[in-house]
């Protein structure tokens, strides 16, 4: 459907004169007295609607149902005329709705019967409407300020429903001339108007509504030109359930709207509430729904009937009672809007309430041979209910490659669950239209830069990353992709810098992956270099984004070994190794007790950076800068190191026990008590330094 | 998109074409040539191409059914017999048929007709059908327009001028029109010979079987990708925006979304999205179905071992049960997700929504949606317990929110029977005797049927009469209170007629005691 098609604006126009007050003769018995009570009790007379009443109900049920299908979009302006004009609502989105009219009708009330019927007429109502149809909706304003200089796409269509009593069908004519010759008029003036638009296509429904019993004085008319601009159908009706019927054709003709009658629904009886009887609801929603029966030219086959003396046809689906309440993605081709036909039916409320509840229902297109198709699906969002049109023909896809036997389908190790892990914390979520960042960016901006940044360095295997299989530089790596950064998050990384550092002088085994090479694998002290790189890589790739970034970097650079002097430090490294050998031989009293006394030292450092945070920079040239630091941490791990190499040839044991260690410390997180350890001996209590402050050392010493 | 080649086989094809020297061919000759030449492209860029092979004459003949396997296409093609007549009309409605059997009436299809452009004469030549196609009855409709969603492509085995010549040009644009503009009829230029064939078919190639290539990207993470079959333009509204939309070639992840807050929506097309090997030269290695020579295979298995972000990406998506948000152009969104077919075998699909901001009603604006960690609080709850999808629209449905309908007669005495059941139980019912007395107050004032409110309030009245000695002093008093709020707003004034007013219980000396003894 266009946009600006002639259902965009409908006017409704009411008669209120007094002659509409004139009963529709339509009886309901309203004193519906219960069987053990009725003795001796004289029924109360039924009641009858008037005209107006009939109207009024039928035309605010064409509303229903417009808005319950097109909640934006389709407007709908009333009107009623007596000696005057009352404009119940404006074209504004916000008056789109039923309460609001109920309140304005009841503020009219019925006709008054005493008024001079000389001064009142439908024509007041429909020159009003005419003028209405000329006035600019939002959307229209919307598109033509956007369309700019192609303003002129956007067309002024319009529909105008009357409701009447008409004298004769030269009435009927008189007022069709009348609304023609205003849309001329309103026209010159609207051309030279920017708040107006001229109409360029109106649909004149002219419904008569007699009372029951009388003969009608207007003939039924097929939808006639009478000019270019206007085209104009009357009906006439008899009031009560023949009114309500007509307009319920209408709403479907005018919206492009089918109905689906649902069967089979098991319900639990009112009366008795073990059994359980199946029910019947019809619901109306867009055409569309329905387009592979139409298309296909089944839409009988596919259990259509006729009904309401063939006013209109449903096609009838089939309930299929849902069995799990799985969340599943299905190949859905369309979702319309539905609205019940009876809404207050007690199998209809049923219905809808259990699609309010959140469960989801499958209807089976019946068929006369034995296959089972299922065609639509109801389901509710945000309590609207849609119908769900899903694929019942074969796919085109069918039987495609499977994504393993394609590009990188070889590889085996990709780090599914960290991804997964990354797409959850890059889940988007809706924020209100005002919402704009400092940056100016729109919601959907800020998601995708999210994303740039997040992905900056995301090694997609698990053999081509050694710091995404540590959970120790989890909280470093969490933090540093954000845009900012606060001083304690700077904190928490150099805490992270530190703990690897303090692995490192430990010699913990690091997760590297040993794919592709044969053996051991590099050594510790490659490892942890490899592991250093990475980390920067890391780092480096967020330095941009502020000044705290570069901190966590600057820590980073001075807690490492430098790589440019690696190859010196190595033959250095050597060299105080043989020195180291003999010392060892010393005893390993003094070997414990330097590794002790370093330990502290670096505690004592790590606490004083807490009490510096911002004074992070001048670390490095204090005499407790991390710098001298990580040269002894390389020494012990040499220190440690050695005992097993001046064995000879590792046992199996050793070797076997190591994979297995290795292989272990990517599968769990390690104990915070043995990662913070010194020689497997953790501290127990260490908080109690923290609040004790300057007793720290004393106390470290003490626990030894 | 599935294919089905529409082949003229009349006797007609058989005609020689006049090539100095060299040896003589038939324009059939040169027709089977333009299509080896397409199954082949097929074969090695369009593999997943559904394609079936039609021959006609005076009758039509399903040579081929839709398939994959381009040998029985190409098979079929070699082994065409000649007949009769040229009979177009029975032949595009057996096309119409074997199309709807296979796919139904929604999978977009291409019809490609070869044919020397001798339409037929008399009884059933396409000027006949042409001529009566506005005479017809319901169920001997011209075929065209298809009922599905087509494009339909002429490849002439002739040149413009000679198809000029007779009326068959006009009478082919008809046909084209009649499907509503969607095809293109194609013409030899120069000399009838294998070259111009050839060029004739590559333009149909680069027009329609052009593989759809794209980089999709989620921040730094990219791959190089196939997107099959390749989507189609698509206009949103003919009057205001009648400007045909295309899928950009950057596929820019937005965010992620639940598979159960995304909610089965309605998509324009489905398309699977395989991972390619682009080498230096831009040339592309293989979609990774392509197995054909053992140069390609060692490229494959190259291409197979190097990690590929779509295949990181499906893995994950499948695991969590998400779906990737993926923007396809200005105001224009899908998504990603893992679809696995019966045979355990899975994919990377992509489906498109509908053009514009909002294409589903329970996700908002798309462009409002952003980050979940810029939300003051986390949108999904510490524990992933919730979520803040569904969006709820401002107004309630009619369904959601008890409307009142009389338009049956059994409507209205439901809900006066309702407020005299409740009646019945004062002062135990005491709110709700009174919610459901307002909204049958309002409705009436409304419809402006005060005839009724006056009918309710003699109900109630007879209600007061009949109550038992047993029962509760204060019925009585509610009972009469409401008959007469009722009867003052059946008056119509304005004081007690007030839509928004309600009527509240009459506050009484047992009203507030509750457990007031019983007379």
């Amino acid at each position: 459907m266009r946009m600006f098609s002639v259902s965009h604006k409908t006017a409704f126009v009411v008669d209120h004169c007094p002659y509409m007050a004139e009963s529709s003769r339509q009886l309901i018995e309203c004193d519906m007295l219960t069987k053990s009570r009725s003795q001796g009790v004289i029924p109360l007379a039924p009641v009858s609607k008037s005209l107006w009443t009939c109207a009024i109900e039928c035309s605010m049920e064409y509303c229903r149902i417009l808005y319950d299908i097109y909640p934006t979009n389709k407007l709908v302006n009333y009107i009623v005329s007596d000696s005057e004009v009352h404009i119940l609502n404006s074209w504004k989105q916000e008056h789109q709705n039923t309460h609001e009219l109920m309140a304005a009708l009841a503020a009219v009330g019925p006709p008054n019967p005493r008024q001079d019927p000389e001064c009142c007429s439908v024509l007041h109502g429909l020159v009003a409407a005419v003028e209405s149809l000329c006035k600019i909706t939002e959307y229209q304003h919307e598109f033509r300020t956007a369309l700019m200089d192609t303003a002129d796409r956007v067309a002024n269509r319009g529909r105008i429903i009357c409701l009447t009593n008409a004298k004769s069908d030269t009435h009927v004519r008189m007022l069709e001339d009348c609304v023609l010759e205003t849309i001329q008029e309103q026209n010159k003036r609207a051309a030279g108007s920017d708040r107006l638009m001229p109409i360029q296509q109106c649909e004149l429904v002219l419904v008569h509504i007699y009372p029951q019993g009388e003969e009608t004085l207007v003939s039924d008319r097929q939808k006639k030109e009478l000019s270019s601009v206007l085209s104009s159908e009357v009906h006439s009706v008899r009031a009560g359930r023949y009114l309500a019927c007509k307009l319920n054709v209408l709403v479907q003709q005018h919206f492009d709207l089918a109905s689906t009658t649902i069967t089979n629904i098991p319900m639990k009886e009112e009366q008795h509430a073990n059994t359980s009887a199946n029910y019947d609801v019809e619901l109306l929603h867009h055409r569309d729904a329905h387009i592979e029966f139409i298309k296909s030219g089944d839409l009988h086959m596919a259990g259509s009937t006729s009904r309401d003396s063939g006013l209109k046809e449903t096609v009838t689906l089939k309930w299929c009672t849902p069995r799990t309440n799985s969340v599943e993605l299905h190949y859905c081709t369309g979702a319309y809007r539905i609205s019940p036909v009876d809404v207050n039916s007690r199998p209809s409320s049923c219905l809808t309430n259990f699609l309010l509840n959140g469960r989801s229902v499958l209807l089976e297109q019946p068929r006369k041979s034995g296959s089972k198709v299922i065609s639509h699906m109801l389901s509710s969002h945000g309590g609207e209910i849609f119908l769900h049109v899903l694929n019942s023909t074969r796919s085109t896809l069918e039987d495609p490659p499977s994504i393993s036997e394609g590009c990188g389908g070889r590889v085996t190790d990709y780090r599914i669950t960290d991804f997964g892990e990354f797409m959850r914390e890059n889940r988007l979520t809706p924020f209100p239209d005002s919402m704009i960042d400092a940056a100016d960016r729109i919601p959907v901006e800020r998601a995708k830069s999210q994303l740039e940044r997040h992905t900056r360095y995301w090694p997609m295997i698990i053999s081509q990353t050694t710091i995404f299989n540590m959970q120790a530089v989890v909280p470093l790596a969490n933090l540093i992709v954000k845009d900012t950064l606060t001083d304690e998050d700077v904190l928490t990384c150099q805490k992270t810098v530190y703990n690897l550092v303090d692995m490192e002088r430990k010699s913990d085994p690091l997760p590297i992956s040993t794919v592709g090479s044969r053996g051991k694998g590099p050594k510790r002290d490659e490892q942890y270099r490899i592991m250093w790189n990475e980390l920067e890589t890391l780092v480096k790739a967020h330095v941009g984004t502020s000044e705290r970034h570069q901190r966590v970097l600057d820590c980073i650079s001075a807690c490492r070994s430098k790589p440019p002097e690696e190859e010196e430090r190595k033959k250095r490294g050597r060299k105080r190794e043989d020195k180291e050998d003999k010392t060892e031989k010393n005893g390993k009293d003094t070997e414990e007790k330097g590794w002790t006394t370093d330990s502290e030292r670096l505690k004592g450092v790590m606490e004083r950076e807490k009490d510096e945070q911002s004074e992070c920079e001048i670390i490095k040239d204090s005499p407790d800068s991390p710098e001298p630091l990580n040269k002894k941490p390389r020494l012990a791990t040499e220190e440690q190191q050695p005992p097993e190499k001046s064995k000879g040839p590792v046992s199996l044991l050793t070797l076997w026990t190591n994979r297995i260690t290795q292989a272990n410390s990517r599968k769990h997180q390690e104990f915070a008590g043995r990662l913070s350890s010194v020689n497997n001996k953790a501290e127990l209590y260490q908080h109690l330094k923290e609040e004790n402050g300057m007793d720290v050392h004393e106390n470290g010493k003490a626990t030894r | 998109m599935p294919t089905l080649v529409l082949l003229d086989s009349s006797l007609s094809m058989t005609r020689p074409v006049s090539v100095e020297g060299s040896e003589e061919f038939q324009r059939k000759n040169l027709a089977v040539h333009g299509l080896t030449m397409l199954f082949e492209h097929m074969a090695t860029n369009y593999r997943l191409e559904f394609t079936s092979l039609v021959a006609f004459s005076s009758l039509w003949e399903l040579m081929v059914p839709f398939t994959r396997d381009y040998n029985t296409l190409q098979e079929a093609l070699n082994n065409l017999e000649d007949y009769d007549k040229t009979c177009l009309e029975a032949a595009l409605q057996g096309v119409s048929n074997v199309v709807q059997q296979e796919w139904g009436t929604s999978c977009p299809c291409q019809v490609v007709l070869v044919t020397d452009g001798a339409l037929g004469i008399g009884r059933g030549s396409l000027r006949h059908s042409l001529q009566t196609v506005k005479q017809r009855v319901e169920d001997k409709k011209f075929p065209l327009p298809f009922p599905f969603p087509s494009k339909f492509y002429v490849m002439c085995i002739a040149n413009a001028e000679e198809l000029q010549a007779t009326d068959s040009m006009d009478n082919l644009e008809q046909l084209i029109n009649l499907n509503g503009g969607e095809g293109q009829i194609y013409t030899m230029e120069g000399p009838l010979c294998l070259k111009s064939v050839q060029s004739m078919f590559g333009k149909l190639i680069d027009q329609a079987y052009s593989p759809f290539h794209a980089v999709m990207r989620c921040g730094n993470l990219t791959s190089d990708v196939q997107v099959f079959p390749r989507p189609e333009p698509v206009i949103i509204d003919e009057e205001v925006d009648p400007m045909p939309r295309t899928v950009q070639t950057d596929l820019e992840i937005v965010g992620f979304i639940e598979i159960g807050d995304i909610s089965s929506p309605p998509v324009l097309s489905r398309h699977l999205v395989l991972p390619i090997a682009v080498n230096k030269e831009g040339d592309e290695i293989g979609t990774g179905a392509t197995d054909d020579t053992e140069e390609e295979t060692s490229t494959n298995q190259m291409a197979g071992k190097s990690p590929n972000f779509c295949v990181l990406l499906h893995g994950s998506l499948k695991v969590e049960g998400m779906v990737a948000l993926v923007q396809l152009g200005p105001d224009w969104f899908g998504m990603l997700y893992s679809q696995a077919d019966s045979k355990k075998k899975s994919n990377l699909m992509m489906s498109l929504f509908e053009l514009g901001s909002e294409p589903l009603p329970w996700l908002g604006r798309i462009s409002q949606l952003g980050p979940a960690s810029d939300a003051a609080e986390n949108p999904y709850g510490e524990d992933d317990s919730k979520s803040p999808f569904p969006i709820q629209p401002k107004n309630k449905r009619s369904y959601a929110q008890n409307v009142t309908v009389w338009i049956k007669a059994s409507g209205l005495q439901t809900d006066v029977q309702k407020i005299l059941r409740n009646a019945r139980k004062l002062p135990e019912k005491t709110q709700t005797f009174y919610k459901e007395l307002n909204r049958l107050r309002k409705a009436a004032l409304a419809f402006g049927f005060w005839e009724l409110l006056k009918s309710v309030a003699e109900l109630l009245e007879r209600e007061c009469t009949l109550l038992p000695d047993s029962a509760h002093p204060d019925a009585a008093f509610q009972l009469s209170h409401a008959a007469q709020q009722l009867k003052l707003a059946s008056s119509g004034d304005s004081k007690y007629a007030a839509y928004e007013h309600n009527i509240t219980p009459m506050l009484t000396d047992f009203s507030g005691g509750g457990g007031a003894d019983r007379i």
